[in-house]
């Protein structure tokens, strides 16, 4: 009997030792780039980091606006290839979808979500860029605004960057909204449809407005997920330290320049300093939009235990 | 007497599981046309033929006829928004859209229609005076719907319904879920309806069906059992069946004048306790024994009729437990 209650607290206190000790891995990485990154914040103003454009370490020249830039954008690209798919594809799987096509579809985009990000860049190597290289100088001609090409594009690009970055975030988005959809009371769709709405008027009007903070909340997931992702981005997305205008252009996102130059070309000074801040401005990006995204779950949650 | 929806030889199955069997029958044009009928016995699948809402139901598959002013509702290949408009629903758990109570009762017209502004404001208050919910909300028509309470929102349903002009009003135990007070609210709204509306009402409520039924549709096992004019059937039912299920439900009204509890006593003690206790009483009083001696369920009943004694009820009331009511 004893022993039994033992086990009980030991087991307890082993819990709570665990879920402690994840979130002080958190904390303490934090304060490792904070601390480590002091160097560069004490000789430089944060406005001259995150703002300046000019990346020569070896002049002592350390501006994150380009890597900040390319990061945001081939984000944002990947969630404007992303989202309207994936969302009208968990619309599908779970409003028009049979039984059996979606008890099929499902696994399936859930492995998806199983592939090693590697595989995604070589993939992304072999068939999006030189798919991308060959339609650039088509499309680039055109004069459409952000689809233009200054002289030649390799194909290694925003857009590839993009493209890939938007198939590994599909299998979050339509998972999630597909549950989502899948929670919406049948009352609600039965009292529309009993009105002579047809199926898409009735996921339009009503079906939607119930799951939009549900779908909200797996873009976001989605959102950080692309943000952090740094092997098969960097694959694909050229690596330049420029500012892209266009989406044949090259861009060079934080997670990339991390990756690439962490443990070279230490010796510069403030280097590996800036490397970490680097690491920080990306951190402090994702634990924004993680929190926002739990913030938009328990709204959800408390909207539905109080109706 | 005008018919106005006519089900022919209707079938109905959950894939192997067959709801509905042959099911033939006339529902009166503005009548109240009540559905009666034991727990899963095919009221609401029967319901949901009618406005094809069974088609939502994987697996589901339904053959027949239902012949509503000259189309065959089943038929494939009829546009089915244009068959539920024509039929209300009046849920049996109320589920209002979630959107302000003006926007429910829009919902509908816009729809099928652009109505201007003006206009949609005389539909929402003509049919919410309809149902009578107008004085209670019309100050806050731009409220939440799923604030009201219960019963309103049943209204507000009514008036949801109503304004897509349908002729048809269904009901799937429509005052189910709502406190006496509600229940009686929506029972006079339709009986108010029924001169311009047919409806057809689901229901488990026998008093229910006999305020408002013109007609009585009674269902067992998915069988068509018996209809006819209401006051026929209750009065003076054609089929065992059917009186059985009337006085089953009316049980809830006797008058018990003693009770025992014979639970873990076994065949013939739990007879024996039984007639003990009927001993006690005087000619027809009334009493009721629970038993969950699986023997006892159909040897005490036997026993006692065997003995002059009137048994009226034989239920099941959970997993182990039966309930026989005996009159001396
Ligand atoms: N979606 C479904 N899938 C499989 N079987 C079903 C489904 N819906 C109903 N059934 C079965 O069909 C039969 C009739 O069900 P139905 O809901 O029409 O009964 P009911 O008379 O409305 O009962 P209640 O009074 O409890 O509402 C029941 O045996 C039920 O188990
Ligand atoms: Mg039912």
């Amino acid at each position: 009997m004893n022993i039994r209650k033992l086990k009980d607290a030991f087991a307890g206190r082993l819990m709570l030792a665990a879920a402690l000790f994840s979130s002080l891995i958190v904390l303490l990485m934090a304060i490792i780039l904070y601390l480590r990154s002091r160097p560069i914040l004490e000789v430089k103003t944060l406005n001259d980091l995150l703002l300046g454009s000019i990346w020569m370490p070896f002049q002592g020249k350390f501006g994150f606006y380009p890597f900040i830039m390319g990061t945001l954008y081939v984000t944002l690209l990947a969630m404007v290839i992303a989202v309207p798919l994936s969302i009208l594809s968990s619309i599908y799987l779970a409003e028009y979808a049979h039984e059996n096509v979606r008890t099929k579809v499902l696994p399936v985009i859930d492995l998806l979500a199983g592939i090693p990000p590697v595989v995604y860049g070589v993939w992304g190597v072999l068939a999006v860029v030189p798919a991308i290289s060959y339609i650039a100088p088509v499309i680039g001609n055109l004069g459409i605004p952000f689809l233009t090409v200054k002289g030649y594009s390799t194909g290694y690009s925003l857009l590839a960057g993009g493209i890939v970055l938007a198939i590994m975030v599909f299998p979050i988005i339509i998972s999630i909204s597909e549950q989502v959809l899948r929670a919406v009371p049948f009352d609600i769709k039965e009292a529309s449809l009993s009105l002579g709405a047809t199926r898409w008027q009735t996921i339009k009007h009503a079906v939607i407005r119930i799951a939009y903070p549900g779908i909200a909340a797996a873009i976001i997931l989605g959102f950080s997920r692309a943000i952090g992702e740094t092997m098969a981005v960097l694959m694909v997305v050229g690596n330049v330290p420029n500012i892209p205008s266009s989406v044949f252009d090259s861009a060079y996102p934080l997670t990339a320049l991390i990756a690439n130059n962490y443990g070279e070309m230490m010796s510069i000074p403030l280097y590996d300093s800036a490397l970490l801040l680097a690491a920080l401005i990306l951190m402090l990006v994702i634990l924004f939009f993680t929190v926002a995204a739990r913030l938009i779950l328990i709204r959800i949650e408390r909207s539905m235990a109080y109706g | 007497m005008k018919s106005h929806i006519s089900i022919q030889d209707v079938n109905a199955f959950y894939g192997d599981h067959q709801a509905l069997r042959n099911i033939t029958v006339e529902i009166p044009q503005k009548q109240v046309t009540a559905i009666i009928g034991p727990s899963g016995c095919g009221k609401s699948t029967l319901l949901k033929c009618l406005n094809r809402l069974i088609d939502l139901t994987d697996g589901a598959s339904v053959s027949g006829k239902i012949i509503v002013d000259g189309i065959n509702v089943l038929n494939g290949s009829i546009d089915v928004t244009d068959v539920r408009r024509k039929m209300g629903l009046l849920p049996q758990k109320p589920n209002p859209l979630p959107m302000s109570i003006y926007d429910n009762i829009a919902y509908g017209p816009k729809l099928h229609g652009k109505p201007g502004k003006k206009e949609m404001d005389e539909i929402v208050e003509k049919y919410l005076k309809i149902s009578g919910l107008w004085e209670e909300v019309k100050d806050r028509l731009k409220s939440p719907a799923n604030k009201l309470s219960i019963g309103q929102q049943q209204r507000l349903c009514l008036a949801r319904g109503l304004a897509v002009e349908p002729d048809i009003i269904l009901c799937d135990e429509p005052t189910s879920a709502l406190d006496p007070v509600s229940s009686q609210h929506i029972e006079q709204q339709l009986l108010k309806l029924k001169t311009n509306y047919t409806i057809v009402i689901v229901t488990h409520n026998i008093h229910q069906a006999m305020r408002l039924a013109d007609y009585v549709i009674h269902l067992y096992l998915g069988e068509l059992v018996e209809h006819g004019h209401a006051n026929e059937v209750f009065e003076n039912p054609k089929e065992e069946r059917t009186r059985a299920y009337i006085n089953g439900t009316f049980s809830i009204d006797l008058k018990i004048d003693s009770e025992a509890n014979l639970k873990g006593k076994m065949c013939p003690f739990n007879f024996v306790y039984a007639k003990q206790a009927l001993h006690n009483l005087e000619d027809g009083k009334i009493l009721k024994i629970i038993v969950d001696d699986p023997t006892a369920v159909t040897e005490v009943p036997r026993g006692m009729e065997a003995d002059g004694h009137k048994v009226l009820i034989v239920k099941e009331i959970n997993k182990t437990d039966w309930e026989i009511v005996i009159q001396k």
